[in-house]
């Protein structure tokens, strides 16, 4: 083989190695991003902060709260209060409340939304319940809560302090793995009950 | 470099009479020259489907309600084939698989790329990709998931038929040509160039293409993973990014721009290499700063990875904050620069490819009128953007009629700069005048002027030596 030739192959099998290495990390991309939003709590989230700063401002915004359910998912599901009115930078409970208006236990797992788009990277979530599993028995009741606050930072985005109303909005969707109904069967236990994590 | 070359294409060409004809010589094409001739038809014919499109939405666009396009579906289909067949198959095509095969081997000083035939199944992927994305328009309701192919818009919920799949099927084909092509471009920009074609002696739209081919080579890969993922998830019960499997549709997004953001680089790197040729050819000088320019497109390269990050830690997805501003945005880098690259560097080579001349009045009413019909047609997308127009609506509030109709004018007189390129092509084609080796004169030192134009099936069988040129 002449060292033209022989050249020619390292190269070529040292790019063939550079996509079987991008290949590769693709392939090992969903552990790894599962692992990065359990260890930071991230999976999503606009931004998940463990508590507000303690800066309040004067400024004030309309949050509302919105419920969904997806095709499927036999559940009863709203927000406690439809709206709240919020002043930036404070700590904020808010409560959502699922039924299983079903006659079996289901899983289902929630996803949400903040619109506009804008003011998502400027609503912090301290605690929630997307992207957990929840596990209603039938006719189960549960209350959720939610607390936020509103980045006082979002008063310096000239595109986003002109935003009067947020809306955090949930879906909550039927698990695909419904195993957990399973066992929530056996253990049937029909009281009312407060979810928190 | 005049006295470098020469003897390239003075030899007997009786041994290489072999070469098939008629059809045969383009379905089984391992010539450079004829491939790179392939994409660049293929990337015009393309280019008429994608410019229709857009015609179609600007023409729905110009007044607000409904009026030629009934139904949201439809128009979000529009947008998402016009946005794939545009990146995919015009600029790629063009600037990297039509330019890149026709003049890096001829600008190194080697008689073809390094793997030939790898070369000729690229093209033909390519061609498969295009026709999958046609079909994804034609079957069901069509793909409106936009190019991104957010979930869960693009899940099965949303859209249950066949028309995603086909869609994704075309991105994995023409990632799969496209990486092929990067391999072969990087073997052959590093093994095969002339005695004393030095790194630093290389032309710059050779140091664009050797960029490009590596971002290819980084980021395709990510695509075709996440499709694949996309597509399992649609059709085998995965939940890569299903939320009610336990996936999260945000993990697409991370993926989707892991190659997006190199994506803009890879349509824009070679549009700066053809203008950088350009400019040194017309002021007679190497582009001042050779050095900074080549390494200046490996450090845009590079950057092009690293500020992915800014979309890991900015996820509320601000890209579509302000939404149409960023339309306006990306078709100023894209279809202005892009595509005025791309007519460049079709002027600029044109002679050396169909060894005719050009008109160049008619060239340069071409380029006033698209010129004056683009900046019409995006600039005021900017005020409709900042006054909060979203992205991929047929239909929108009377606030923001007049920016809309104008930026539909603009679309009209851009469609008559396009239809006078394509009379003008056709005027060279048919009627032009008869090419000299080098019409650009003394400026044109790269070796694709030292071969006679149209430049023959074999160039460079004799390797020129060009040790005798000094460094740039
Ligand atoms: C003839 C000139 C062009 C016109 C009139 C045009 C027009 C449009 C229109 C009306 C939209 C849809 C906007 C919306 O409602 O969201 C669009 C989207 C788009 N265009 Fe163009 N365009 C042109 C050239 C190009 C070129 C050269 C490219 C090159 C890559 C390109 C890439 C895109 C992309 C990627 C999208 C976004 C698709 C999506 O939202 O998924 N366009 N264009
Ligand atoms: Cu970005």
């Amino acid at each position: 083989m002449t060292n033209r030739a022989r050249n020619i192959r390292i190269t070529a099998a040292a790019s063939v190695a550079v996509v079987v290495g991008m290949t590769g990390l693709v392939a090992v991309s969903e552990p790894l991003y599962r692992l990065f939003c359990k260890v930071t709590g991230y999976g999503g989230t606009p931004r998940m902060a463990e508590k507000a700063s303690g800066a309040t401002g004067e400024a004030m915004f309309t949050v509302r709260f919105d419920a969904n359910v997806a095709r499927g998912l036999s559940w009863g599901f709203r927000a406690a209060e439809p709206q709240m009115s919020v002043r930036v930078g404070e700590e904020t409970l808010a409560y959502y409340e699922a039924k299983n208006t079903s006659d079996l236990p289901l899983v289902g797992t929630a996803t949400f939304n903040v619109q506009p788009d804008r003011a998502a990277p400027y609503f912090n979530k301290i605690q929630c319940f997307c992207f957990t599993e929840q596990v209603l028995a039938p006719g189960e009741t549960v209350r959720m809560p939610v607390t936020f606050f509103v980045d006082p930072e979002i008063t310096k985005d000239v595109h986003a302090r002109d935003i009067g109303t947020i809306t955090l909005s949930y879906t909550f969707f039927k698990s695909d793995d419904q195993s957990k109904a399973r066992v929530a069967q056996s253990e049937f236990k029909p009281e009312s009950k407060t979810y928190s994590n | 470099m005049a006295e470098a070359h020469a003897h390239a294409h003075g030899h007997d060409h009786g041994a290489h009479a072999h070469h098939p004809t008629g059809w045969r010589r383009w379905a089984y094409s391992t010539n450079h020259k004829d491939i790179g001739t392939m994409y660049i038809v293929l990337a015009f014919v393309a280019s008429l489907v994608g410019v229709a499109f857009s015609m179609m939405l600007r023409a729905e666009l110009a007044y607000p309600g409904m009026q030629l396009i009934h139904d949201q579906q439809f128009y979000n289909v529009l947008v998402t084939a016009h946005g794939l067949i545009m990146v995919f198959f015009v600029v790629m095509p063009s600037l990297i698989g039509g330019f890149g095969n026709w003049f890096v081997p001829l600008m190194i000083g080697t008689p073809d790329m390094a793997f030939p035939r790898m070369n000729n199944i690229s093209f033909w992927l390519t061609l498969v990709g295009l026709c999958l994305v046609a079909t994804s328009t034609l079957v069901g309701t069509g793909a409106g998931t936009g190019w991104t192919v957010y979930p869960p818009l693009s899940n099965a919920v949303f859209h249950p038929g066949m028309a995603v799949d086909f869609a994704i099927l075309s991105l994995h084909v023409a990632g799969a040509a496209s990486i092929l092509g990067a391999i072969n471009f990087i073997t052959t920009i590093f093994n095969m160039r002339a005695p004393g074609m030095t790194f630093h002696r290389m032309p710059l739209f050779v140091w664009a293409i050797l960029v490009t081919a590596f971002l290819l080579l980084l980021a395709l890969p990510v695509l075709a993973g996440a499709l694949t993922m996309l597509l399992t998830d649609r059709n085998f019960g995965t939940s890569f990014f299903a939320p009610q499997g336990g996936g999260d549709p945000i993990f697409w997004q991370h993926l989707f721009w892991f190659f997006g953001h190199p994506e803009v680089y890879i349509m824009i790197i070679p549009a700066f290499g053809i203008i950088s040729q350009v400019v040194s050819t017309f002021s007679k000088k190497p582009v001042f700063g050779y050095l900074g320019m080549a390494y200046a497109m490996v450090a845009i390269g590079f950057i092009g990875f690293v500020v992915w990050a800014h979309h890991m830690f900015t996820v509320g997805f601000n890209v579509e904050t302000r939404a149409y501003f960023v339309i306006a945005h990306f078709h100023y880098v894209l279809s202005v620069a892009a595509v005025f690259a791309i007519f460049t560097g079709m002027y600029y080579w044109l002679p050396k490819m169909c060894g005719r001349m050009y008109d160049e009045r008619l060239g340069q009413w071409q380029f006033w009128i698209t010129f004056v019909g683009v900046n019409v047609l995006f600039f005021p997308q900017h005020f409709l953007g900042l006054a909060g127009m979203p992205r991929r609506i047929a239909d929108y509030p009377d606030a923001y009629a007049g920016w809309n109709l104008v930026s539909s004018v603009g679309a009209a007189i851009t469609l008559v700069g396009t239809l006078l390129f394509i009379y003008l092509l056709y005027r060279t084609l048919t009627a032009g005048e008869r090419a000299p080796a080098n019409p650009w004169g003394e400026g044109a030192t790269t070796l694709e002027w030292t071969v006679e134009s149209p430049a023959p099936f074999h160039t460079h069988e004799i390797l020129p030596n060009i040790t005798t040129q000094p460094a740039e």
